[in-house]
């Protein structure tokens, strides 16, 4: 399938719940998507057109807002799906019902990021240490880590 | 009444600390839980304070293994961001570096999974070999391991004749070799009887849970990154794509070494088509804004990593998702009503490479609610002594 | 007499525990291939052994996370006395590329003490090799 056909069909069969669709190199698309049509948008996508393979979620801390980029592929393109969502009222609904392995990487940004993502099956922690204090999201661009001082055995310091 | 086992984070059959909490009902596991995090290194963190070379370093020691296909992949990237074209032939040896590492790789599996299965002397006749290989990479790059070939832009050394002889010469024997192993495997029946049936995944079950790679593969599931999204070199070589259908560790096993011929191949021919030529073109400093997602076929099953620059001299994000971390899931889905002296032998063939993703080994007790540590060597020992006088399985051939 | 029996044999046939502690997994594979036939460190009466109790000489790779620390130094404490760890590769010396994030507490030295360090991104075996010979030497 070319990369026009592609878009067209997905404008037909999502219609009204994708914004706006970028193709900025071959076999790449972006789709943005609000976030209330994130899971009926997955749905359709899966059903109609066969996306069942996630390769990751993302999350960008861009300032006021967090952009969560869910990237899928199928035989003959890689689609992208971005939403963004606000950074005091960070909620995003959880796709484990529909893609059941997308729930390594929502426990992966839900810690690192500090975003919530609504209904999923099992939120624990998955990278961070069991003695990592609560409230400490390492990928948000105003975290800094102050490396405390090192002890070099037998030798100045 | 139901146990809880937990094999803790150090253990020595398995190189990097993981941790898997299992439970089981008598021998057989009912369910398992993975703790990640001994092996977080915060990678993607540090990169955001190293401009575009640096970072270079950085991802290639994401693995050791698979070094190469992290730095591969970041650089494919990095190059898309940067609207450069490298010339032809460094893109060839680029690319016959990934495939030699491929070769590296799975031999190294080959060895490990001869070793879970008791089979050690099939181990060190393996690994003998890989030091051809090892000896090739010492020659492109000047280091066994973590190469440092790529630069964004190109490659940083150049081939000359005698080390393309060199190169051939050793993949013919390698070729040779890997037949011998091939036939000893295949007529060897309680190797294929020990791993016949272990660690089931249905392919409906591979897709849904987002598996990669050979272990996805050998369920059925045909797709492979080289063939879909041929970045560079992939679509002007003929080669295959391996897969299996008996969804289980032989399948994952016929996978792998049909990979490994096809790699031998792959590599003759981008020796033989290399084109003369610079293997380099200057990079700028900084990167115009944008974003770009590469995926590139490592030797554990897709490698993904998304950047996103903002004309700076170093990234805003990088993000890396690891082969390994993929087959998770799948991982879970395989041990579950599995038999506890199996774990080792599952474990090892999706190929685990913790240090992309970290783990140890524990099963907890349900019935009494303890805890014991049940190391991984002990489990090896348990599971050949449980398997040298069983019955060979009755439709354990192997297929071609 | 005893003592010098005991001594004799502790440098003849030294036994270690290979240990991981949040490496990129290079160097564990330059420790392993150090035992193939290439190599061959069993030549030298080496022998990898599976627990801590059972050990000579803790063979450890990699910066120390957080989450490794304290089972870092639980495992040093199982080891019985005399106990020697040759810190291996870059990372363990000083935490290599990782130096600065927030899950990395440094080189190994930060949490146990080391009698030996082996440099290298990844140590070669034949470095190790050098590194364990050294260390026997010392003994």
């Amino acid at each position: 399938m070319r990369d026009a056909d592609i878009i067209e069909r997905i404008q037909r069969e999502l219609g009204g719940k994708v914004a706006e669709i970028a193709n900025p190199a071959p076999r790449r698309f972006y789709l943005k998507i609000l976030p209330p049509d994130l899971v009926p948008a997955t749905a359709l996508l899966r059903d109609r057109l066969g996306m069942t393979h996630l390769s990751t979620i993302s999350g960008v801390d861009k300032g006021e807002t967090f952009e969560i980029l869910y990237h899928f592929s199928i035989p003959e393109a890689d689609l992208n799906l971005r939403t963004e969502i606000p950074k005091d009222k960070p909620h995003v609904a959880s796709i484990t019902p529909i893609i059941p392995g997308a729930i390594l990487y929502e426990r992966e940004i839900q810690e690192m990021l500090g975003l919530t993502v609504d209904n999923i099956p099992d939120g624990r922690r998955l990278l961070l240490p069991d003695d990592w204090p609560d409230g400490q999201f390492p990928l948000r661009k105003d975290w800094k880590h102050v490396r405390p001082a090192e002890v070099i055995p037998g030798g100045k310091s | 009444m139901k146990f809880q086992i937990p094999i803790g984070p150090q253990h020595p059959a398995l190189k990097e600390p993981i941790s898997l909490r299992m439970t089981v009902d008598g021998e057989i596991i009912t369910d398992a839980d993975i703790r990640l995090g001994y092996n977080h290194r915060g990678v993607e963190k540090v990169a955001e304070a190293k401009n575009w070379i640096q970072n270079i370093y950085l991802v290639e020691r994401i693995c050791g293994i698979c070094s190469h296909s992290h730095s591969t992949c970041y650089v494919q990237g990095v190059e898309k961001l940067m609207e450069l074209a490298p010339p032809k032939r460094g893109m060839y040896i680029r690319y016959l570096v990934s495939e030699l590492e491929r070769v590296h790789s799975h031999l190294l599996w080959l060895g490990v999974a001869g070793h879970e299965a008791g089979f050690d002397s099939f181990f060190m006749y393996v690994w003998r070999d890989r030091e051809i290989v090892m000896d090739l990479l010492e020659l492109i790059s000047g280091n066994r391991v973590h190469y440092a070939i790529n630069t964004v832009g190109g490659v940083r050394r150049d081939l000359d004749e005698g080390q393309k002889a060199k190169i051939l010469e050793g993949v013919a024997t390698l070729r040779k070799r890997s037949e011998y192993y091939l036939h000893i495997g295949a007529n060897e029946p309680s190797f294929v009887a020990r791993i016949a049936g272990v660690g089931f995944l249905s392919l409906e079950k591979a897709i849904a849970l987002c598996a990669v790679g050979p272990t996805a593969r050998a369920s059925g599931w045909p797709r492979d990154v080289r063939k879909e999204d041929p970045y560079a070199v992939y679509d002007e070589m003929d080669f295959e794509v391996g897969t299996a259908d008996s969804c289980d560790v032989l399948g994952r096993v016929v996978v792998r070494v049909k990979e490994l011929l096809e790699s031998y191949k792959i590599c003759e021919q981008i020796l033989h088509k290399l084109p003369p030529g610079d293997i380099a073109v200057k990079a700028p400093r900084k990167a115009k804004p944008g974003e770009v997602v590469s995926r590139y076929e490592a030797p554990r099953g897709e490698n993904i990593h998304y950047i996103k620059s903002n004309g700076t001299d170093k990234p805003e994000r990088l993000k890396v998702r690891a082969p390994t971390l993929g087959n998770y899931p799948a991982t879970v889905e395989m041990l579950k009503s599995g038999f506890i002296a199996d774990i080792p032998l599952i474990f090892a063939s999706i190929d685990p490479c913790i240090c992309c993703a970290e783990r140890a080994v524990s099963l907890v007790n349900i019935r009494s609610g303890e805890e014991t540590i049940v190391r991984l060597s002990d489990l090896r020992r348990r599971s050949i002594e449980q398997h040298k006088n069983a019955p060979p399985k009755r439709n354990a051939v192997w297929p071609f | 007499m005893l003592n010098k029996l005991v001594r004799w044999s502790r440098i003849k046939s030294p036994w270690i525990l290979h240990l991981n502690s949040g490496a990129c997994n290079a160097c564990d594979i330059e420790i392993v291939a150090a035992l193939t036939p290439r190599f061959d460190v069993e030549r030298f009466g080496i022998l990898l052994k599976a627990t801590p109790r059972h050990a000579d000489v803790i063979v450890a790779s990699g910066p120390v996370t957080r989450q490794m620390r304290e089972r870092l130094i639980r495992i040093y404490e199982q080891t019985p006395d005399p106990k020697f760890v040759i810190a291996v590769g870059a990372c363990a010396m000083s935490g290599c590329v990782y130096r600065g994030s927030y899950n990395i507490m440094g080189g190994i030295d930060q949490v146990i003490p080391v009698n030996i360090y082996v440099p290298g991104c990844p140590a070669r075996p034949d470095a190790i090799i050098d590194g364990v010979v050294k260390l026997l030497g010392k003994l």
